[in-house]
């Protein structure tokens, strides 16, 4: 990588975090998260969320997390075309939008780094890379829900702004991802 | 026009975080093992940058601050950003780099890390009311504070406007540029 680039990287990084925040609101990921298993944990048990006039948010929900804040979270699950989950669905595109890009430039690259990983240790890699790739993410959603944010709502919007909560956030992320991460590596688990 | 924004703001993020190499988990296991610093120096100034740019647009009147949001600190922030930070050191990946790289190359993997997160967070609030009886939500509880005087709605530790921020977060690109590009040496 040449000198610059990476402050060339972070400049482009920062200004959409601000311009994000500066046209509609900070960025953040994981409540969608949230509304859209809840959308399908609703599908499963009708009696879920139930019109409720009398609340701010108009509905109420047998799930204390639903429940919340008058009913916030279960509104958004039944009305769930929001800015915040359309921006979500949205982060797809602007990778593959970057993929494309990328691919054009490192075709020659990619095909000598394919090539170097045996078949056999490619299928056997196969359920532990999906497997650890799903329990990091029951993890990392779990955890971003009780946090209230995570890597993006927390982290960078939130020390953007100078949050004690996304400070304390990232040091809590950080004290257990280095080791854990360490260990991994040291397992051979590398992927 | 709020959802085109969506889809415009939406899409330059992902753009974004897959330019930097977030999307990689391969990237993002390296910068845990403190080896490959790169991405650590573009996400730390990349905050300072723009909290750099939140502190000077609102200093010249040129931002709304209704549209900052401060979360709110309670102990649950911690026990969660533990939980989380098992999760990222596991899988490499985190709730919005997974949804980049759903759209690029490790996409099989990006997308079970999606669904793993779609458990994860119907798990969270099945388990919701188990854990606030525990009182978590309730210790250390800051409410929506933040640093400096950013708006009258937010609580500050500090008495300082943003004049504040926009030290912290030159020094945030301060720091950002002296972290080394490599870090420590891959071990093979």
């Amino acid at each position: 990588m040449s000198k610059q680039k990476w402050m060339i990287q972070a400049l482009v990084l920062g200004t959409v975090f601000f311009l994000a925040t500066w046209i509609v609101k900070p960025v953040g990921v994981s409540t969608q998260f949230s509304i859209l298993s809840g959308k399908m944990y609703q599908a499963v048990d009708s009696s879920l969320i139930q019109e409720n006039p009398t609340r701010e948010h108009g509905y109420q929900s047998s799930n204390a997390y639903y429940d919340k804040e008058e009913g916030k979270l279960a509104e958004e699950i039944m009305h769930p075309i929001t800015y915040d989950f359309v921006f979500v669905l949205a982060i797809p595109l602007g990778g593959f939008i970057a993929y494309l890009f990328s691919k054009k430039k490192r075709k020659t690259e990619e095909t000598s780094e394919k090539s170097s990983c045996p078949l056999e240790e490619r299928r056997q890699g196969m359920l532990r890379t999906y497997g650890v790739s799903f329990l990091g993410g029951v993890l990392l959603l779990y955890g971003a829900r009780m946090a209230g944010g995570c890597t993006s709502g927390h982290m960078m919007s939130g020390m953007m702004q100078g949050a004690v909560s996304g400070y304390a956030f990232a040091a809590a992320v950080f004290a257990v991802a280095i080791p854990v991460a360490i260990y991994r590596g040291r397992k051979g688990g590398r992927r | 026009m709020k959802l085109v924004l969506a889809v415009i703001l939406g899409s330059l993020f992902g753009f974004a975080l897959f330019y930097v190499g977030a999307a990689s988990p391969k990237k993002i296991q390296s910068m845990l093992r403190l080896e490959d610093l790169s991405l650590m120096k573009i996400i730390v100034f990349a905050i300072g940058f723009s909290s750099v740019l939140l502190a000077l647009s609102i200093q010249v009147g040129m931002f709304d601050i209704t549209h900052l949001s401060i979360k709110p600190m309670h102990f649950g922030v911690v026990i969660g950003g533990l939980i989380f930070g098992v999760g990222f050191g596991l899988a490499g990946t985190c709730p919005g780099t997974c949804l980049a790289a759903a759209g690029g190359k490790g996409r099989r993997q990006a997308l079970a890390a999606i669904l793993g997160g779609l458990t994860g967070a119907l798990l969270f609030a099945v388990s919701y009311d188990w854990w606030k009886g525990l009182g978590i939500f309730d210790m250390m509880d800051l409410g929506k504070r933040s640093l400096f005087v950013i708006s009258e709605r937010f609580p500050s530790v500090f008495s300082l406007g943003t004049g504040g921020l926009l030290v912290v977060g030159g020094l945030f690109m301060l720091i950002a540029y002296v972290i080394p590009l490599q870090g420590r040496r891959t071990k093979k």
